[in-house]
């Protein structure tokens, strides 16, 4: 055979056999078939643009050790009470079990704090102006006492709920962020924290629980002496509501803007 | 409201020191303006009656300028923590991970470590879903596992402005009243929702009760509970 030929000869079967590994469809070379380089799986690839047909799979690198640089369980727990810099970061770094231990102090002291600045543009001494017990009392009371005088939920024991800065999600039940039942006085089939949706509006059930008091509307711009001006500060709720749209189906959260 | 008065009035926080404050947005300087930076977290029953949980986790934003936006970053690996005996330790992890405009799920499994420090559990997959761009690629498991990457609009909605008035001391009201949020036109005197038309990074995985478990935690109403939370981790 002539050289020329065998060269020929090479590259045929060269094209062919490049041209036969990178198609999925093994039967036919034909135009517009999946084939080993258009950056989608498809064909009989068993990933993209490889597998079957087309060349091994290189398996994807998870080897390591990873660390934790942030954390998430509560909406706004870090950024509402961690009072320094400092304490942002270490909580992130931060693991349930330890929290407590590591931020309630620093956290009721935060919460506090917030109530002094009221009690200055008030006028009133700081000392004066604290914390209350909020609903949560009631809710655990029942209806037979209040949740002032019985098992009131103090400074203390609400910052060491929260510190404890987990997600709670009720499986196989009604998600909503915080479920009060039928509400004051009686609380009808409260359930507490079930989980957090999307619509849920978180701020305004922490804002109560932080400044709401006994009824959830301690400080909520009331006008006490009947002139038309709030002479309350309007704490229990930031006034806005969702605005994002939502989908009813997988993966729920709208496309982007 | 417009972006550029967003970001004029950002400009002048940020000046000014004061803290910026979201869900879990931007929440503390060793995290903000990173690839790994959580924005939000959600855990919820798709729909009344059903027998799965979803869990939706959001990372980066584009609510400021110049803050990480856009890319799931190949160094961060994201993981959903369940505890399900109150111990308030990970008894199953949920991992996701992205490679090559992929990103990898693994789990429910109990993690090789608890605490800050721990390994893809690579031996424990779960399924993979292609990075969506603005459209939703979905992809649904033989055992009934719904798998979502990519962009979306940041569901979050807070006063954040208002917020750091109100903790600046400089809002003797306190919060403002609820405005019409149509319009621009009440947005001096009335409630602004800062994080509208904001976009995050999300990632989002509804799987069924059945391959979480039964759970003995529960909540302060002695509701059954899982206690969840998501943290993200940096390759060492």
């Amino acid at each position: 055979m002539r050289l020329n030929t065998i060269k020929y000869m090479v590259v045929a079967f060269s094209a062919i056999a490049i041209l036969g590994s990178c198609k999925d469809d093994d039967d036919a070379l034909v135009l517009n078939q999946p084939i080993c380089s258009d950056g989608i799986q498809n064909g009989k690839e068993t990933g993209v643009d490889c597998g079957g047909p087309c060349n091994d799979c290189i398996p994807p690198d998870f080897s390591g050790t990873y660390t934790q640089v942030d954390f998430m369980g509560r909406p706004g727990i870090n950024t509402v009470l961690s009072a320094s810099d400092e304490i942002k970061d270490a909580h992130n770094l931060s693991i349930p079990s330890e929290m407590v231990s590591n931020f309630q102090a620093d956290f009721e002291a935060r919460l506090e704090q917030y109530h002094d600045v009221y009690a200055g543009i008030l006028g009133a001494d700081p000392a004066t102006v604290n914390y209350q017990p909020n609903i949560l009392g009631d809710i655990l009371n029942g209806t037979d006492k209040d949740g002032f005088t019985d098992n009131a939920v103090s400074a203390t024991l609400l910052t060491t709920v929260l510190a404890t800065d987990v997600l709670e999600v009720a499986p196989n039940h009604p998600t909503t962020y915080f479920n009060g039942g039928s509400g004051a006085p009686n609380y009808t089939n409260a359930v507490g924290f079930t989980g957090r949706a999307p619509q849920d509006d978180v701020i305004d059930v922490s804002l109560i629980l932080l400044f709401g008091g006994g009824d959830g509307a301690r400080f909520s711009g009331q006008d006490t002496d009947d002139d038309g001006i709030a002479d309350l500060p309007r704490l229990t709720s930031d006034g806005v509501g969702l605005t994002a749209t939502l989908s009813t189906e997988f993966p729920y959260l709208g496309a982007p803007e | 409201m417009k972006k550029s008065k967003l970001f004029m009035g950002l400009g002048a926080i940020a000046v000014a020191g004061a803290l910026l404050v979201a869900a879990d947005h931007i929440d503390a300087p060793g995290t903000t303006a990173t690839t790994a930076d959580i924005a939000d977290f959600f855990a919820f029953e798709p729909t009344l009656g059903s027998d799965n949980t979803v869990f939706a986790i959001d990372l980066q934003s584009n609510v400021l300028e110049n803050l990480a936006y856009g890319t799931f970053d190949e160094g961060v690996l994201t993981e959903i923590n369940i505890d399900t005996d109150d111990d308030l330790v990970e008894d199953l992890v949920i991992q996701a991970i992205p490679r090559a405009g992929v990103m990898y799920f693994f789990g429910p499994v109990v993690p090789s470590e608890t605490g800050t420090t721990g390994m893809i559990m690579s031996n424990a997959p779960l399924g993979s879903v292609a990075i969506s761009n603005e459209t939703a690629i979905v992809e649904t498991t033989e055992e009934g596992v719904s798998l979502f990457a990519g962009p979306r609009q940041d569901a979050f909605f807070f006063d954040f402005f208002q917020f750091n008035a109100v903790i600046g001391g400089t809002a003797p009201d306190g919060f403002k009243p609820a405005g019409d949020p149509t319009t621009d036109a009440d947005d001096d005197t009335t409630a602004v929702d800062t994080f509208d038309g904001s976009n995050t990074m999300s990632i989002v995985i509804e799987i069924p009760n059945s391959m979480l478990g039964a759970t003995t935690a529960v909540n302060v109403l002695d509701l059954p509970v899982y206690n969840t939370w998501v943290t993200t981790n940096t390759k060492q």
